[in-house]
């Protein structure tokens, strides 16, 4: 597989397809990280295995803007896995970069692991092969997760109180780094209301009501827009069950809409219209 | 040496706990913290380093520098102090040393910050040595050592059956108190230290500030806070006023951070670093460049926290190695 990126990557850089490849390299002390790849000679860098856990779709608004004024943005191939691919779904959706701008490389997925362990969200994975793409490598593994939402529903039938207060002792850890936003690509505002200053919504102090505030406001404004790559979780420095969170508001809008984030890349989301009948009676 | 036993220290600890605001490495889910504890029984003892630094104690993420009230007989003002005294006890060697990068800046140099000062004059810190270098440690490339007892008040150092304890300051000795001490032969075991890291000087630095090496590593930074709020001597704050509930007034200060993009906005919407390579470069500069140039120290200690925590890996050795090769 990694031999077939590399071909692919040299190609497309060779043939002036694209300006960029973003892929996965190896990085220090076994890791594994995001690689931008300007030179064909400099394709082999290019790696695939199962420690390539990182969403690359995040670092597809850094090329929207022209290099110089009055040029065209830079054209980018990425290495998209079936569950980043559903991220990029929604910034097509959302108007956020224009198809023709991307190559997508999509690779069938057995599932990432972290420290040798599979990651929870592959277990749940239904999704092996990616929804869009201009290439896809792989075969279709045989290996299917299934979203039960346990985790959700056991949390849910806790008693208000309880609720509360497992959400505030995760919260408390927090440190208000952003790590979960900026590694989320459905995060992209210009201004994060957490970061406002006229008006400031929620001031500087880092301290659970802030904390509180930022998860919920977050978590709400990805409703029927996460498409679980967990990156904001794999990012969190303090452990904080994110994944819980942003489940827990998909699932409700799978029941309420019967909509699944990212399937597709021309479906207007639920959150971004209205129709007639759902409108409450006065 | 002098030795103790460890049931010795245990109580001494559950001693200091009763008269002082103890601070230990303790469990907090699944990471290491400092936290305030209530004896000894909630000490994590087992631990490489702990998973945020213990600047919280010295320089709080949020800090209520002054409240104004209006009350029958007119407006009052309040700045709240620190309660009593504090004890950090398993401070590591890095974590040591970081105060003392921060001592630069916040007491050596005028005007001395009265929040940091007043914490640090009312802290005693025990530090406990490192049993071993960790996988992202490099302190020894930053003149420390992982048993390094310069910037503590009390050393100790695990042996098989107890700890070797080193007095090194007066509030050390006083922090000791009537803790048992016997004289032994020998010496406290050394932790083994691996190869440095070398690292240009302050005056090499500026010649590759426009490389385009920074833009490169810059690409996969997601320009998030995180390496600046684990790290043990990044010390940016932010202070703004507040009214609260009741129609008082509230002066806060918090952490803030270099790699926010915001950060440098200035009035007009102006911002001097609006790329993240220009935020990432800023951050190596302030600490290897800028740093020891107004302030004397390296504004690092080695700890490896920004190594293991960066989400993109980021890693400091690495980039310290490749602007060494520009």
């Amino acid at each position: 597989m990694t031999d077939k990126i590399r071909a692919k990557a040299r190609e497309l850089l060779e043939s002036g397809q694209v300006s960029c490849f973003i892929g996965y390299e190896e990085g220090t002390r076994g890791r594994v990280r995001p690689a931008f790849v300007y030179d064909p000679q400099d394709a082999d860098r290019l790696i695939w295995d199962e420690r390539c856990t990182h969403n690359l779709a995040v670092y597809l608004h850094q090329f929207q803007r022209p290099p110089r004024r009055g040029e065209e943005p830079p054209r980018v191939g990425i290495l998209l896995k079936p569950c980043d691919s559903r991220s990029l779904n929604v910034l097509f959706q959302e108007e956020q970069i224009e198809r023709e701008r991307v190559y997508v490389v999509g690779l069938t997925c057995q599932g990432v692991k972290v420290n040798g362990q599979p990651e929870e969200r592959c277990l749940r994975c239904s999704e092996r092969v990616p929804l869009v793409y201009d290439l896809v490598l792989g075969s279709v593994p045989k290996v299917v997760g299934r979203e039960d939402y346990a985790d959700v529903v056991r949390l849910e039938g806790l008693p208000p109180g309880e609720r509360l207060a497992f959400w505030m002792k995760e919260f408390d850890r927090c440190i208000r780094c952003y790590a979960c936003r900026q590694a989320c690509p459905a995060c992209y505002c210009f201004e994060c209301v957490a970061e406002q200053l006229d008006p400031q919504w929620m001031g500087i102090a880092i301290d659970v009501p802030q904390k509180q505030f930022f998860h919920v406001m977050r978590a709400y404004h990805l409703a029927g827009r996460c498409s679980g790559c967990n990156a904001c979780e794999d990012a969190c420095p303090m452990g904080i069950p994110l994944s819980l969170l942003n489940r827990k508001i998909a699932r409700e809008v799978e029941t309420m809409f019967g909509y699944k984030a990212g399937q597709d890349a021309v479906t207007v989301p639920p959150l971004a219209t209205f129709k007639k009948e759902e409108a409450l009676p006065l | 040496m002098k030795v103790t036993t460890r049931d010795d220290v245990t109580a001494w600890l559950d001693g200091l706990s009763e008269r002082f605001t103890l601070i230990a490495p303790r469990a907090v889910e699944e990471q290491v913290l400092y936290r305030p504890v209530a004896g000894s029984s909630e000490i994590a003892f087992d631990f490489s380093r702990t998973d945020l630094p213990v600047k919280e104690y010295f320089l709080p993420a949020t800090h209520v520098l002054l409240s104004i009230e209006r009350g029958e007989e007119g407006v009052s003002v309040e700045e709240p102090s620190l309660d009593g005294e504090q004890v950090v006890f398993g401070l590591r060697p890095c974590d040591a040393r970081a105060l003392r990068v921060l001592d630069a800046l916040f007491l050596e140099e005028e005007p001395v910050d009265p929040y940091y000062a007043e914490r640090r004059e009312r802290t005693a810190l025990i530090g406990l040595a490192c049993r071993e270098m960790g996988e992202e440690c490099f302190c020894t490339s930053l003149g420390l050592a992982p048993d390094d007892a310069s910037d503590v008040d009390l050393m100790l150092t695990e042996l098989a059956d107890g700890y070797a304890v080193q007095v090194v300051t007066e509030k050390g000795e006083r922090i000791l108190g009537d803790l048992t001490l016997e004289e032994v032969e020998g010496t406290p075991p050394k932790p083994a230290v691996r190869e440095k890291t070398p690292i240009l000087e302050p005056e090499a630095w500026p010649q590759h500030f426009e490389h385009v090496y920074w833009v490169r590593v810059a690409d996969r930074c997601l320009s998030c806070r995180l390496c600046t709020y684990v790290c043990p001597t990044c010390r940016c704050f932010d202070v703004r006023d507040y009214e609260t509930p009741n129609g008082d007034i509230e002066r806060l200060r918090a952490w803030d951070s270099c790699m926010a993009e915001g950060y440098r906005r200035i009035a007009g919407g102006h911002n001097p670093r609006p790329t993240k390579a220009q935020r990432l470069r800023n951050r190596f500069y302030c600490k290897f460049c800028y740093y020891p140039r107004d302030f004397g120290p390296v504004a690092c200690v080695g700890c490896g926290r920004c190594i293991s925590q960066c989400p993109v890996n980021v890693d400091v050795v690495e980039v310290l190695e490749g602007v060494a090769a520009l």
